[in-house]
């Protein structure tokens, strides 16, 4: 049965404290409750939640309202007397039950009193969560060490805190019928897009789920359109920094409770290919980090497919590369070899992510010395395999962000068996089709190969060098920003 | 809001912007070409329609014959720009520029091939061949189109429905 939303709270206390119960399943459930004082001959019901909030301000708060039977007269406006002795800067009236509910379970309390309709919402609300550290994913020699937690109050702090603009707002929506998560849109009003706020926002509305259990992935399944494919269409980051830094190039971010990860939109590819670390270094060092980046992530695509096409056809190679190539074909098919130690290294990765680290040393030296040495051993992979299948899993790691990693993987395993099948053919029709689907992927109406195609000289001068900071005069078009100028 | 001028001047920019991605992507594609015969996935290069057609000698054979073509073919590069942006330029998406594309590559490998010496004709090219250089040129034609036109709709991506005001 889904709740009546627009019910309002009844003026008699009875009646609300009978229909909040029944919904709450007071007595039931053991960590709704409410509370009744006698306050100036009214009674006054409390109600809330245990563990959300801060039990010690829960009692000031009532310390506060029962010395009011000590020092008022009881002929004056009890509701008003109580919402001045509330001991918060934090209190709401409310009127609908619906909302009233979902203050409670967010672990606020609700002052109701007896005769009047509208009841406080007071902020006691204190989440368990853990302190701001640095986040595992995209760590840096030198600089913060912050990152973001799972509490999106701290996540705004966070973010303010190096945002003291006063254009910078947090829209606030409630998304998922049963989780009721708190969703934040941040933006710099005076910088973005209107219409892709108004297109992130309706999205947002638009959701109709029960819960959003896996955060900000799931919600980012709303907000673009991934159907089947397997590129990210979004950026993730956990590092306040990074974020702010694309709140200041006109991008906008969403941010969900209970979890760390925070969304960036508009994204490209080659969003998904830089790193916070480059921006630590000096501009060269930072080009030259990229630079080879940038190789290891072309490696991780094309390395394996470029020497199976080489082994399959070595007329190919000029003659001084022929080298390239195995000594002896081995006792399975190369492209069976070459499949079964990529799945190989894909065993080994999903393994390392769910083996507790007191097991992790047993299962590298299993994995490394008996599969790797003995494979050879035995007759299994030719040493050539593995030095190839090694240095593209290493270009994946390489890779900043791990969805483009295993999309990339996704797609290397492609061409690996379309080029063994049509040879040259199957590796030159490959490559195209890779780049026509990245062209023709579409995230929140921005191209996602950009600056590539479309062409956009400047832009894609940015990515292949690390410009110094102050050289970045204006905002990249993509964002469609109001403002072009850094200012 | 924008004022004929206004109007006027960014059409210009568009038309320049234009001209300039032909030739830049004749520069990647020309690179990537270079490369496909190096590894002899194709039996010609650009380098075999500009310079060894007309010239003959050891240097245009090896990395300067390739260097120098590359230049040529970068300025070259404008004129299929040029008339993209005079005759498709209001069509949207991926699949204009594939065709694009492919009319180029009939042009120059079948209607204009006699110019050619040193290419095979039609029938003579390894079906390798074939593919490689059509893949080459459809990545160029979408390379120019999708550029010509996203620049041309004001840099944004008409989808289904266009983005509304907030």
């Amino acid at each position: 049965m889904k709740p009546d939303k627009e019910r309002k709270l009844s003026k008699s206390l009875v009646d609300n404290r009978e229909f909040i119960k029944e919904l709450l399943g007071i007595g039931v459930s053991f960590d709704a409750d409410v509370r009744t004082l006698r306050i100036l001959d009214t009674e006054v019901d409390i109600y809330f939640v245990n563990g959300l909030n801060d039990k010690d301000h829960i009692n000031i708060v009532m310390k506060e309202l029962l010395e009011l039977n000590d020092f008022e007269p009881r002929t004056k406006n009890v509701h008003e007397l109580i919402e001045n002795r509330l001991v918060n800067n934090q209190v709401e009236k409310v009127d609908v039950t619906y909302d009233a509910i979902t203050e409670i379970l967010s672990g606020l309390i609700i002052v109701i009193v007896d005769g009047y309709q509208e009841a406080f919402a007071v902020d006691t609300r204190n989440y368990p969560g853990r302190t701001p550290t640095e986040p595992d994913t995209e760590k840096v020699v030198r600089g913060s060490r912050d990152g973001y937690t799972e509490n999106i109050i701290v996540n705004t702090g966070l973010t303010r805190r190096r945002v003291r603009d006063d254009n910078l707002r947090f829209e606030m929506l409630r998304v998922g019928e049963r989780s009721r998560t708190d969703v934040a849109i941040a933006y710099l009003k005076d910088v973005v897009d209107p219409g892709l706020v108004g297109e992130v926002r309706e999205n947002l509305k638009k959701i109709d789920v029960d819960g959003l259990s896996m955060a900000e992935k799931s919600l980012e399944e709303f907000v673009v359109n991934q159907k089947g494919n397997p590129f990210p269409l979004v950026r993730f980051t956990e590092r306040p920094d990074v974020a702010s830094a694309h709140l200041f190039e006109g991008h906008v971010l969403i941010m969900v409770d209970t979890s760390p990860s925070v969304i960036i939109t508009p994204t490209t590819f080659f969003h998904h290919v830089q790193h916070a670390e480059e921006f630590r270094q000096s501009p060269i060092v930072g080009s030259f980090v990229r630079w080879v980046r940038f190789f290891a992530i072309l490696f991780s695509i094309f390395l394996l497919p470029l020497w199976l096409l080489f082994v399959l056809h070595p007329e190919l190679l000029p003659p001084e590369m022929s080298y390239i190539g195995p000594n002896e074909e081995g006792n399975i098919p190369i492209l069976v070899q070459l499949i079964l130690a990529d799945i190989g290294v894909e065993f080994l990765r999903i393994a390392a992510i769910h083996t507790p680290t007191a097991v992790s040393t047993a299962m590298g030296l299993v994995a490394a010395i008996l599969i790797g040495e003995i494979a050879i051993e035995v007759g299994l992979f030719s040493p050539e395999i593995i030095l190839y299948v090694a240095i593209s899993a290493m270009g994946a790691y390489a890779t900043p962000s791990y969805e483009l990693s295993v999309a990339n993987k996704l797609a290397r395993l492609i061409l690996v068996i379309i080029t063994a099948i049509l040879g040259v053919k199957g590796l030159v029709i490959g490559f195209t089709l890779y780049i026509l689907y990245l062209t023709k992927t579409i995230s929140l109406n921005t191209p996602y190969f950009w600056p590539v195609i479309p062409f956009n000289a400047k832009a894609l001068y940015h990515i292949l060098f690390r410009v110094p900071i102050p050289l970045h005069k204006v905002r990249p078009s993509i964002v469609h920003p109001q403002d072009e100028r850094r200012r | 809001m924008a004022s004929k001028q206004n109007q006027e001047e960014s059409k210009r920019s568009v038309f320049l912007k234009s001209l300039f991605c032909g030739a830049a992507g004749a520069f990647i594609w020309g690179i990537i070409s270079s490369i496909a015969y190096f590894f002899s996935f194709s039996e010609v290069s650009h380098g075999s329609f500009i310079l060894r057609s007309f010239f003959s000698g050891s240097w245009t054979e090896g990395i300067t014959g390739e260097l120098i073509s590359l230049a040529i073919i970068t300025v070259l590069g404008v004129l299929p720009a040029l008339v993209y942006y005079l005759l498709m330029k209001n069509l949207h998406g991926v699949m204009p520029g594939i065709m694009f594309g492919i009319g180029l590559w009939v042009l120059v490998f079948i209607i204009m091939n006699p110019m050619f010496y040193y290419v095979p004709t039609f029938y003579d090219l390894s079906s390798d061949t074939i593919v490689t250089t059509i893949c080459q040129f459809v990545l160029y034609g979408v390379f120019v189109g999708y550029t010509i036109s996203y620049e041309h709709h004001d840099r944004r991506i008409v989808a289904n429905h266009p983005q509304k005001e907030a």
